[in-house]
């Protein structure tokens, strides 16, 4: 036996192609600008201050009730249209549902003192008002995601405008629990900490400190690096990963006044559970809920947990109420697409199908 | 071929997960205590003040330098965001104000659509009237020839009974002359005979006409009186007509 080949086989050999393949993956997003997210074919039929409400129509016209997604304010919502394949609003186009879409914006400095109420009131219920008359709908059906899913039932609990179901996906409801350390969600609650004065002299919550917050949670960060680097042969991924990549650090600013609120009305207080809270001159009571209703939480969620979604199965009237866990994670879901699958098996029985 | 080879990065990615996990685990119980949310405290509290201070110095500055801060930026794009909610509610009453319109379009065109319909049904029944009006000029003119007929026939009733005395007025005499056997007076009473034969033949005659001039009368009757019932029913059908075109015309 030669010394070459005794070194071969101590050595194991490594596929020459594919570290070529993903090392100039690697390169390529190092080096490379963002890539460009392209939405769904979209339409914008409303605007005010910072917000637009797009409207996607369906591929194929199926159902006659439209939906209207809505996003958390933490984020920027176009991870729920984040490019052809992996998109939700596009698996929805697809499925043959009309889909609106309500894109909070980034607030400004002359922002700050727009509250929740005044996003609730003044910008969601006009965009629902503006999508039902733009469609000729008679009803429509509202998507909630994240704390969107807390505006939206939120919402409806409150409107009398004619909402025909509710789909709650990963939607925190019950604030006393939650993802961060229990001293801290303490402090909170007994006012140790408060942002009040913080976010006064801020004004508007910059996007810097919101991504901040998020790696807070979980400081050491380092597997998404990981899975590009064990998966940078595979140019498919490597797509998904950047875009992904930029939606995670392409976080939103937050208006103070609402920051405020969302702190003292829902983490500290917990008001939307125990029935307490006030949005405008009305009371949010989500035993007004009546409509069908689609709560989902997923398993290997670390932003929102399971307990946090489930007590609204108890407070809503709703005789049509669905919950299920399904197998994937608080991002995943939407990054996936598989938001579209999972609210379209509820939905296509609810949605009046056109004959 | 290449599922032969070896991929180093997937042990290395089930380690580095395995240590992510643990360092973020670490890092949570460390920071999970009062002191880590008393030291939150002052870290947000004393930075607020820093900022208030910093913030102020910068309007007083910009104030003597006479330069307009994001403050003032800002109080003009609330304006811009005003101006955007004004607009947006002129919207909402235009579409009010819309649907209102139409709603009073529609009902104008139900309401000149039952107009035409009215309209037409009015023209049919004019048609109809001028119809029963040339028959019943007919129906006039037939009356006045029957009424003339009925004055003939009272003519021939008085003639008769005159016949009827002059006859009863023979057989007086024919009996009278029952006893008398001249010849030349048989003669003539014979001739007298034939002529009253005649004259009876006659009468005949005028009666079988008079009955037929009767049964024209009672036809003639009867007719008027179908015609009458015929009008009355037309009259109810016509008062049906503009009774639903009225009802039709309110709703």
């Amino acid at each position: 036996m030669s010394a070459k080949a005794s070194v071969t086989n101590f050595i194991p050999l490594l596929d020459i192609e594919k570290e070529k393949a993903r090392w100039n993956q690697v390169y390529k997003v190092l080096t490379e600008p963002k890539p460009d997210i392209v939405p769904t074919p979209r339409e914008i039929i409303w605007k005010k201050n910072k917000s637009t409400l797009y409207y996607h129509p369906a591929k194929e016209k199926k159902y006659q009730v439209p939906l209207f997604l809505v996003y958390s304010l933490l984020n920027k919502p176009y991870i729920l249209d984040i490019g052809e394949g992996s998109s939700v609003v596009g698996g929805l186009t697809e499925r043959g549902y009309d889909v609106y879409f309500l894109d909070w914006g980034s607030p400004g400095y002359e922002d700050c003192d727009i509250t929740l109420d005044n996003y609730i009131l003044d910008y969601l219920e006009k965009a629902v008002k503006r999508a039902l008359r733009h469609s000729g709908a008679k009803e429509i059906s509202m998507v909630g995601y994240c704390l969107g899913g807390t505006i939206s039932a939120i919402f409806t609990s409150i409107t009398k405008l004619p909402i025909k179901n509710l789909i709650l996906a990963a939607v925190p409801i019950d604030f006393s629990v939650g993802i961060v350390p229990d001293k801290w969600l303490k402090g909170l609650q007994k006012g140790l900490i408060n942002f009040d004065r913080l976010s006064d002299i801020y004004g508007v919550i910059p996007s810097e400190y919101m991504y901040l917050m998020f790696r807070g949670l979980s400081p050491v960060y380092m597997s998404p690096w990981i899975n590009l680097i064990t998966r940078a042969h595979d140019e498919d991924y490597v797509e998904k990963w950047r875009r992904m990549d930029k939606w995670t650090k392409d976080t939103a600013s937050f208006a103070g006044a609402a920051f405020k609120q969302l702190l003292n009305d829902l983490y500290k207080d917990n008001k939307l559970l125990k029935g307490e809270l006030w949005i405008g001159d009305r009371k949010v009571d989500l035993k007004n809920i009546t409509c069908p209703v689609f709560v989902f939480s997923t398993s290997r969620d670390t932003l929102v947990l399971e307990k946090q979604s489930l007590p609204v199965m108890d407070l809503i009237s709703s005789e049509d109420k669905t919950y299920e866990v399904f197998e994937c994670g608080h991002v995943s879901l939407a990054l996936t697409g598989r938001f579209a699958i999972f609210a379209d098996k509820w939905l296509s029985t609810r949605s009046n199908k056109i004959q | 071929m290449t599922k032969d080879k070896n991929d180093p990065f997937e042990g290395f990615k089930l380690i580095s997960e395995i240590w992510e996990k643990q360092l973020n685990g670490l890092l949570y119980m460390m920071t999970d205590n009062n002191e880590f949310v008393r030291l939150l405290k002052v870290g947000t509290e004393s930075h607020s003040r820093y900022m208030e201070l910093l913030r102020k110095n910068q309007e007083l500055m910009a104030g003597v330098m006479n330069m307009p801060t994001k403050k003032d930026v800002a109080n003009v794009a609330k304006l811009s965001v005003q101006t955007e909610e004004k607009i947006d509610i002129l919207e909402e009453q235009i579409w009010n104000l819309q649907d209102s319109i139409g709603l009073l379009n529609k009902e104008n065109l139900e309401m000149f659509q039952e107009v035409v319909n009215v309209v037409k049904q009015m023209k049919i029944e004019l048609q109809k009237m001028a119809l029963e009006i040339a028959e019943t000029k007919k129906i006039q003119a037939e009356l006045r020839e029957l009424r003339q007929g009925l004055v003939d026939i009272k003519i021939i009733q008085i003639n008769l009974q005159e016949l009827r005395k002059e006859i009863e007025d023979l057989k007086g005499i024919k009996a009278e002359l029952k006893g008398v056997n001249d010849a030349a007076d048989t003669t003539a009473i014979q001739t007298d005979l034939q002529e009253l034969m005649q004259e009876v033949a006659q009468l005949t005659d005028i009666k079988a006409e008079i009955a037929t001039l009767k049964n024209l009368f009672q036809k003639g009757k009867a007719k008027d009186k179908d015609k009458d019932k015929d009008k009355v029913k037309e009259k109810e059908k016509e008062k049906e007509l503009v009774l639903t075109g009225a009802g039709a015309s309110k709703s």
